[in-house]
């Protein structure tokens, strides 16, 4: 007969070889390799403070006629900690979701029992088509004052544990990210940005519950997020980006009255639109140029007031006003 | 049936819906801030309560996405008039209770009460615009409720506010059902009340 043995880490396990006597003569092996005599009180096989490593099968032998007595597989675990349990409403009104995990394994199988109480009332919790530690449960009443409670048990052959959740219908509504943010320059707006994203397709009803948003956004180079909170649209033009500058970009939602706001959406990365590279002129000459030209000052890109068309080949100074613009845009760069 | 929408007709239907339901989005996050308070200041533990109250009407509500224009409207109109009476009474019996920690509560529980009022006449519009009647309010409630001591006062006060910023939520969802469907009605027989 084989069996399955589970003992717990650190426990001192002690084997019979089947109905052989204690004075019988036997052979034990662990994974088809003999275990050493010292281990064996008589036919008994002694194994002290087992650890993990010592989980697998064990066989016992009979000396003579090497006959299989005896067989077992090892597991040695842990009873299982108190679950980590997690409910969220991602797509209110339709409903919400449970998930748990252990915060740590204990080698050994494990079954899981939800129970969903609202009021006086037990809801079924579905299982997850794909995730075994989900399940969903269907809003059977909406804008109800009374508590869910959500108690998840998990046993395995060592022992239980449970832990309970208790909350109301909308303190766990929290959607999720946005989606599809997409960032993109401005055509001759070298401080503008357009952003743009969509409702999480999870949200069922943005009509009836619509979503407000928080998008946040700074330059690569600094460590400061800026901040805007948007009522309503899936669309906002930043307007003060400094020029020439990658901007990262984030995107967050929550519905406009319940619950919390989503995770950050991904991060989009856009930079400002600017202007071609122009060749900064001096008093001394300006030379009309037809091909690329070297020059050991590069103007930085910034918005100009002046007219382009006075600045090429007219032969005279052409220094716009936004040379301050442009120490300061150098500023940005050493910041 | 609704008399079929003039362009008027649906033009105040949707100012109606959208005041409305931005009434709803101030009213709920004021009255979660004054439970807040209220909580604090009648030294209620904040999971006190949680039984229905006698009175309160409740929000709670089952197929909320299969309801008609109609029962929507009506449903809203009774409970914020229950609620119209109920904050009135909380005042008196705030006012009652006066004490300088109280005025501030006052003061937030009677700018509610503007709300709810405010709430109730846009379902009010709104059925009228929909040639429904609208049901009496004279004699036609509940008898007001008994008196309390004062400690059952302060948990009847803490089950109207979070029934309320409940409704909020719901009177909210409903305007925009309404104005999505773009009439009032929907597939309801019969009116609310005589006219």
């Amino acid at each position: 007969d084989s069996h399955i043995q589970y003992e717990r880490v650190g426990a001192d396990v002690t084997m019979k070889c089947g109905s052989m006597d204690w004075d019988a003569a036997v052979t034990w092996t662990a994974n088809g390799t003999d275990i050493d005599e010292s281990h064996l009180n008589g036919s008994y096989l002694i194994l002290k403070n087992v650890d993990l490593s010592q989980s697998g099968q064990y066989s016992c032998y009979e000396g003579s006629s090497w006959h299989l007595k005896y067989q077992t597989s090892l597991r040695v675990g842990t009873p299982p900690k108190e679950p980590v349990l997690m409910c969220r409403s991602n797509n209110y009104p339709k409903g919400f979701y449970c998930s748990w995990h252990l915060p740590t394994p204990t080698y050994i199988p494990n079954t899981f029992n939800i129970s969903v109480i609202h009021g006086t009332k037990d809801m079924v919790c579905e299982k997850d088509a794909v995730l075994k530690n989900r399940c969903h449960i269907r809003y059977l009443q909406l804008f109800s004052t009374v508590k869910y409670k959500v108690t998840l048990t998990v046993t395995n052959a060592l022992g239980k544990n449970f832990t309970t959740l208790t909350f109301d219908e909308f303190a766990i509504v929290k959607p999720d990210p946005p989606e599809s943010v997409v960032a993109k320059p401005v055509p001759n707006n070298p401080r503008r940005l357009e952003v743009s994203w969509q409702n999480p397709s999870s949200w069922p009803d943005p009509e009836s519950f619509p979503l407000k948003f928080f998008l946040r956004y700074r330059p690569l180079i600094l460590d400061q997020w800026q901040h805007v909170e948007l009522s309503d649209g899936t669309s906002h033009t930043i307007t003060d980006a400094y020029a020439g500058k990658e901007y990262i970009i984030q995107v967050a939602a929550k519905d406009n009255d319940i619950g919390t706001w989503s995770d950050w959406s991904v991060a989009v990365h856009a930079t400002p639109w600017t202007e071609e590279p122009k060749h900064l002129t001096t008093e001394a000459q300006i030379t009309e140029t037809t091909s690329a030209s070297t020059s050991s000052f590069m103007a930085p890109p910034t918005t100009k007031i002046c007219d382009k068309g006075a600045v090429v080949g007219s032969g005279a100074v052409a220094v716009c006003w936004t040379a301050g613009l442009v120490v300061a845009a150098y500023s940005v760069l050493f910041i | 049936m609704a008399a079929a929408d003039s362009p008027s007709t649906a033009l105040r239907r949707r100012d109606l819906c959208s005041r409305g339901i931005r009434l709803a989005g101030k009213m709920r996050a004021d009255v979660v801030d004054l439970l807040d308070t209220y909580v604090e200041q009648q030294g209620l533990d904040a999971s006190a309560g949680g039984a229905a109250v006698e009175g309160v009407p409740l929000a709670a509500v089952e197929r909320w996405d299969e309801q008609t224009g109609g029962g929507r409207l009506l449903e809203n109109l009774a409970a914020y008039r229950a609620f119209r009476a109920l904050l009135a009474q909380m005042l008196e019996e705030q006012r009652e209770q006066l004490g300088e920690a109280d005025a501030g509560l006052g003061r937030a529980l009677a700018a509610v009460l503007l709300q709810v009022s405010a709430f109730a006449y846009h379902l009010e519009e709104l059925l009228r615009l929909e040639s429904r009647g609208i049901p009496g309010e004279e004699g036609d409630g509940p008898p007001p409720p008994p008196r309390l001591s004062r400690g059952g006062q302060k948990l009847r006060g803490l089950g109207v506010l979070r029934e309320l910023a409940q409704w909020a939520v719901r009177g909210g969802g409903d305007l925009r059902q309404l104005a999505k469907a773009g009439t009032a009605t929907g597939t309801a027989t019969g009116g609310g009340g005589s006219p």
